[in-house]
């Protein structure tokens, strides 16, 4: 008999259920694509604050002495010297610089807080301890009894009660009776918080945020954020088959903090403009192509499309891609292979500005 | 190729002489690797009072090498050597198990 393989549910799912979600399998997860109006949940997020499930995303508490020390050595960003409160994005990397994840690591005091992408936090904790020797650290896997919320939008930090925080900083912060672990993580591309709380509170949690009015948004409105703010996402535009610099992953690398798995092809790559293709967006003037469909430039391979949405700001499809570093600026008009015909497409800047 | 560690005459007296230096008489020589580097291992290298419970001990020329058994997986079979002189680079560790190193030489991938 055939397995079906069965999608894991997340502490906010019957909370989510009785706002009227309709849910999807998504990474193995079965997370809310909309609650009703996708396109309400999306200016929500970008003229108030919309509510987004993000506890499919992995959460690993990191202690010992030496937890910043090595999690320095193994990725891309300097991350010796954050003090309590502080945080920074940095990519794992493979030593031919390829992207094994995207990881924000936030210094709690006293703990290491990392939050991995979906499906990601047991290949996290594989290579952290693949490259553990005599240090002192220990890595545990916190996704199971704790939820991850996210608030997106102008209004996020108001809602919240807080002072607008700088990226990957942190702070404790009420809701109901409940504490959570603010973050400022924009997981979207757009000013947002990530919150983590005990599995417990999150339900409590998530009807505070509701009833302080933030708008509970699903996975389809989040894409058309995510894509028009030109941020890659995991098993899309972050894999091991691209690097950081290809993926547009510069705030998180940085290029004189000494040496790090992967950093002398990085450094390589950006030193002698070797970077072979980048993440680019792309509006479709007419039709909507599939993901992973070819790209050309005067009837030659150029690259291939990762995500595809609807753009509420442009009102067409936008899809984010890989394409040739030559092709890769602002004007530049691209053929989609889409079946046996082609649509026109033309890159665009990103993020894409809503209409005013 | 044998599955140990061993020590040049030249790296064993050069340890002695930096152990000396730091008034240590009974030690060992920890050898070691961690992760980092641009290729992902990198050589740690000290001077050790005394071995820990899990250590592999080797003794050869005279002087006592303490490995961590996990660092050991990644050293079976190298051999330490020192390089004097004005273009010397001190302390080499010819690692058969490294397929690959970094352009200055201090890291490896296996």
């Amino acid at each position: 008999m055939q397995e079906t393989a069965v999608s894991k549910t997340t502490p906010l799912y019957e909370a989510q259920a009785k706002a009227g979600a309709v849910f999807a399998p998504a990474d193995g997860w079965e997370l809310p694509s909309h609650f009703g109006d996708t396109i309400e949940e999306y200016r929500a997020a970008r003229q108030g604050a919309a509510l987004v499930d993000r506890s499919a995303y992995g959460r690993l508490r990191v202690t010992g002495a030496d937890g910043l020390d090595l999690l320095n050595r193994l990725s891309t960003n300097k991350l010796i010297g954050l003090t309590a409160g502080e945080g920074a994005s940095t990519v794992l990397t493979t030593n031919k610089g390829r992207i094994i994840d995207l990881l924000p690591v936030v210094n709690l005091g006293g703990e290491l807080l990392v939050v991995t992408n979906p499906q990601a936090a047991e290949k996290v904790v594989d290579w952290i301890d693949l490259y553990t020797f005599g240090e002192d650290i220990q890595v545990t896997d916190i996704t199971e009894e704790t939820a991850l919320l996210h608030v997106v939008g102008p209004e996020a930090a108001a809602l919240l009660g807080a002072s607008a925080l700088s990226l990957y900083h942190a702070c404790e912060v009420s809701l109901g009776d409940a504490q959570a672990q603010a973050v400022r993580a924009d997981a979207l591309g757009a000013t947002g918080y990530d919150l983590l709380v005990a599995r417990g509170q999150a339900e409590e949690v998530w009807n505070a945020l509701v009833h302080l009015g933030a708008v509970p948004m699903g996975e389809d409105a989040a894409e058309m954020l995510r894509v028009e703010q030109g941020a890659p996402r995991y098993g899309r535009e972050l894999s091991e088959e691209f690097n950081p610099l290809e993926a547009g992953l510069l705030p998180s690398i940085s290029f004189d903090k000494g040496c790090y798995i992967g950093q002398e092809v990085v450094v390589r790559l950006n030193t002698y403009n070797k970077v072979q293709k980048r993440l680019v967006g792309i509006a479709v003037k007419d039709g909507s192509p599939l993901p992973e469909q070819r790209l050309e430039v005067d009837e030659k391979d150029a690259g291939f499309l990762t995500s595809v949405v609807y753009s509420p700001a442009l009102e067409r499809a936008l899809a984010l891609g890989y394409v040739r570093t030559r092709h890769a600026s602002s004007g530049q008009e691209v053929c989609i292979r889409s079946g046996d015909g082609l649509l026109q497409g033309v890159i665009v800047d990103l993020p894409v500005e809503p209409r005013a | 190729m044998p599955l140990t560690i061993s020590i040049s005459e030249k790296a064993a007296k050069k340890a002695r002489e930096f152990a000396q230096k730091d008034a240590v008489e009974d030690f060992g020589l920890r050898v070691g690797v961690k992760g980092g580097g641009c290729s992902g291992l990198t050589y740690t290298l000290s001077i050790d009072p005394e071995s820990r419970p899990d250590d592999k001990v080797i003794e050869e020329n005279g002087i006592k090498l303490y490995v961590d058994k996990k660092s050991y997986v990644f050293l079976a079979g190298t051999i330490l050597e020192y390089d004097d002189g004005l273009n010397g680079k001190g302390f080499e560790f010819h690692n058969p198990n490294a397929k690959t190193t970094c352009g200055c030489g201090t890291s490896f991938s296996v």
